[in-house]
């Protein structure tokens, strides 16, 4: 059995109300907040980036679960805010965890899905007895321009996962991709922020990749939606991942536990690896998770776990819950906002 | 000890823009050269405490560039060691005549530090500290303010007992043509000006200033000379981190008490003192480690006035770091020149009467070299 | 804090100086910064103690009100300063206020 042996997620603890943002940019909030259905998100330190925030949910994880750095044969870091164009974020995390010089590294690039394609290529590299143990972390410091709508979701935060087969906490089952060539959101190189198709980022785009990849997987695993315990989809808003669900045939229960993104906002790729994480942290063994993530550009990455005895005893061993984390919040205004985009450190 | 000072010399200190650092080196070394009355031919060695002009004017070899200047071509050396350059190039200097081979040797401190932004200027100082400290963001302000915060936790030291030291300063600096501030200030004043870094205001730290002084020393008998019947050096840990204590600079302890053996002397037969205010609380915690009261009481020791000018024994009748001006290498010169103005009658309305022993105490960095000079009439 | 070689040195064993806890022995306000940091004032720095006599000087982040000496902190990763637009970012050890666990 491949699956996740442990997790560690850093959500940092400033946060923006949508409505202060709205005020600021002398909008309407009642009817911002109405329309994205997230009250407030996560926001960054001026000396935070991709990479501190990476290597502190790193630690995270490698504690929860016990295992020596130097057992770790291999890290991806997805991320749309890498701290360079060219130098990975994976090595600075690998040093910073203190990995040693046995391992594989990359980073990926593959918008809000970049963290869980990296539990996709390090599943192969498990199974495969290549390593023993993989470390895919999703990271971002997201960004978004003055005035854009995206720059009230746009979030930060960190989730990292350990990929193995010994003491596994939640099996996966399988998973697959839908992918395509859909120029829904990016960001050319060298541009400060990202730009976006408005409107067509929904149906043509996050709605298409995402119920295409859960319908195959969940022809493939046979199951009926109605039959997880759980189900965890992308949020860039509040909206979307509610009314997929819906069409899917998951009921609001199901998405309960892994609907973060009202009180943190969307922090790219690590948005839905966050969410798993919620959920897992209140999972019952033998509960089954239906798992979809999207990333523009565009993909969907859709994945099926079985949690396993083993989570009971890891409970134990997790340092800072993912509702902890959004408990544990200190309040900025837009001026912090406006200050550290100025100074380009974090947004 | 054979050492006599034989001349003495300073520029104004403050914010001189027309002069360069060239142009304060020549000023300096010609007043001393001219009160000695020694022909600059007789000098048989240069040396020049500089710690800023290789960072900021690009200029290194400063020994030569001074020889150069007044058309020498003696040996000559740069000695630093942060703000306690000016002392280590006395030290050096006196080494260099009792070693028997030089006997009149030129002492210059000198240092330009107003041409760069703020920002700069406060970089640049940083290298006095630890790369550690560098690495945290520090500054020197910030340094210190640290060793405030601990004096302040342990022994209950006021902000208002740290504000008497630059009241103190202000007042003695007020009867100084030389002093960068010469003008008199409130206990509000210090309190109410803006923060440097906590618990310190602009009016707790020595300014950013131009300026130089000289001296010559010889090993020949000079008529109304005064002797030099003291020098010693200790050093320190360059960081903080690695002190053994934030309250006490264990170099002043050491090197005083070498430099009072040297000269036979105890504390009590000291006169008046120069001592190294670069910060409020250095010349608190200076009186506690120069052994004039037990650790803790500097502050109430000064705000009880007796290091006043007109009081028991004066400190800083220049107008100390505070508000004679920093110019960080020409401090050390330039308390030997206010020392030697007290022994020999010359202060004006500075003057302490009677004086007949007289202290330095020079400090570089947060305490990693400490120089302490005796001179007696 | 430009040459990509210093960097490299200066980063080397930081994973054996993340994590730990630590006390705050002293600290001051920073209004007033060296070149990198203009952009962080008002900051905090505190010299650290661990064990007996092993003390750091850090920047102290995350924290909104002024430490007390005494407080307790944990040593984190962040950006030290900051770099011209070509050049190599350095990280280092700051402190933040030691948070509950679970």
């Amino acid at each position: 059995m491949t699956g996740i042996v442990s997790y560690g997620i850093y959500i940092p603890k400033y946060r923006i109300k949508i409505s202060d943002i709205a005020a600021a940019l002398k909008k309407d909030s009642i009817e911002v907040t109405a329309g994205l259905q997230i009250e407030e998100k996560a926001v960054a330190a001026y000396d935070e980036d991709a990479a501190t925030l990476a290597t502190e949910a790193s630690i995270r994880a490698v504690t929860s679960g016990k295992i020596e750095q130097t057992q770790i044969g291999a890290i991806t870091v997805g991320s749309e805010s890498h701290p360079y164009a060219v130098k990975p974020t994976a090595t600075i995390v690998g040093e910073m965890l203190g990995v040693g010089n046995n391992y594989f590294a990359s980073d990926l690039e593959f918008a809000c899905k970049a963290g869980t394609a990296g539990m996709q290529f390090l599943w192969g590299l498990v199974a495969s007895r290549k390593i023993d143990y993989g470390l895919a972390i999703g990271s971002d410091v997201a960004q978004a321009a003055s005035g854009d709508i995206l720059e009230y979701t746009a979030a930060s935060a960190a989730a990292a996962y350990v990929i193995g087969k010994k003491h596994v906490i939640a099996e996966i089952v399988d998973f697959l991709s839908f992918t395509s060539n859909t120029p829904d959101f990016w960001r050319r190189d060298g541009q400060a922020f990202p730009s976006h198709g408005g409107r067509f980022t929904g149906e043509a785009a996050y709605f298409h990749h995402v119920l295409s990849a859960s319908k195959a997987i969940l022809a493939k695993v046979k199951k009926e939606p109605s039959r997880f315990t759980h189900a965890v989809f992308h949020m860039p808003n509040g909206k979307f991942p509610k009314e997929v669900a819906k069409r899917l045939g998951f009921s609001y229960e199901q998405i309960q536990a892994g609907f973060v993104a009202d009180r943190i906002g969307n922090p790219y790729s690590a948005s839905a690896l966050t969410a798993l994480a919620a959920v897992l942290d209140i999972a019952k063994p033998n509960d089954t998770i239906f798992f979809c993530s999207y990333g523009s550009g565009a993909g969907a990455d859709a994945f099926v776990f079985k949690v396993t005895k083993e989570i009971t005893a890891f409970k134990k061993n997790i340092l800072f819950s993912v509702l902890q984390q959004i408990e544990e919040k200190e309040y900025v205004d837009y001026a912090f906002l406006a200050k550290c985009a100025m100074n380009k450190q974090c947004l | 000890m054979k050492v006599t000072i034989a001349g003495i010399g300073m520029t104004k200190f403050g914010e001189l823009w027309d002069k360069s650092v060239f142009d304060l080196a020549e000023e300096a070394s010609s007043r001393a050269i001219e009160d000695s009355k020694i022909d600059s031919k007789k000098i048989e060695a240069v040396f020049v405490a500089n710690m800023l002009a290789s960072k900021l004017d690009g200029q290194d070899h400063f020994g030569a560039v001074v020889t150069s200047i007044l058309g020498l071509s003696v040996p000559a050396v740069r000695v630093e060691g942060a703000c306690a350059s000016g002392g280590l190039a006395m030290h050096a200097a006196i080494l260099a005549i009792m070693s028997g081979m030089y006997e009149t040797v030129l002492v210059l401190g000198v240092e330009k530090m107003t041409d760069p932004s703020s920002c700069e200027i406060t970089t640049a100082l940083m290298g006095a500290g630890s790369e550690e400290e560098r690495l945290s963001g520090l500054t020197f302000p910030a340094l210190y303010a640290l060793m405030a915060r601990a004096h302040m936790e342990e022994f209950g030291t006021t902000r208002e007992q740290m504000a008497e030291v630059a009241v103190k300063n202000h007042f003695h600096a007020s009867l100084n043509q030389h002093a960068h501030f010469p003008f008199p200030i409130s206990v509000e004043k210090v309190l109410r000006s803006p923060s440097i870094s906590f618990p310190f205001t602009l009016f707790d730290s020595s300014p950013i200033s131009d300026g130089a002084a000289a001296v010559i020393l010889t090993k020949k008998s000079v008529k109304k000379g005064i002797a030099i019947t003291g020098s010693a050096v200790a050093t320190d840990t360059i960081g903080l981190t690695s002190r053994k204590s934030l309250i006490t600079l264990a170099a002043t302890k050491i090197a005083s008490r070498k430099a009072l053996k040297q000269a036979g002397i105890s504390l009590s037969d000291i006169d008046v003192l120069e001592v190294h205010d670069c910060f409020t609380i250095a010349e608190i915690m200076a009186m506690e480690d120069l052994g004039f009261c037990e650790k803790g009481e500097g502050g109430a020791f000064i705000a009880s006035g007796q290091t006043r000018l007109g009081n028991k024994m004066p400190v800083n009748t220049s107008g100390g770091l505070k508000a004679c001006g920093h110019p960080v290498a020409a401090t050390g010169i330039k308390q030997i020149v206010e020392i030697t103005e007290q022994l020999r009658g010359n202060a004006l309305n500075r003057q302490v009467r009677n004086a007949k022993v007289g202290l330095t105490h020079n400090v570089g960095g947060t305490g990693a070299t400490v120089v302490v000079h005796v001179l007696t009439k | 804090m430009n040459s990509p070689v210093q960097n490299w040195r200066l980063t080397k064993n930081i994973h054996t100086k993340v994590g730990k806890v630590g006390v705050v022995v002293s600290w001051t306000k920073v209004y007033v910064a060296p070149s990198g940091f203009e952009h962080e004032t008002p900051y905090y720095v505190a010299i650290v103690e661990f064990t007996k006599g092993n003390r750091i000087t850090a920047q102290v982040v995350d924290c909104e009100s002024d430490p007390q000496i005494g407080d307790k902190v944990v040593t984190v990763i962040r950006r030290i300063g900051k770099p011209k637009a070509a050049e190599v970012i350095q990280y280092g050890i700051k402190v933040k206020p030691n948070a509950k666990q679970k």
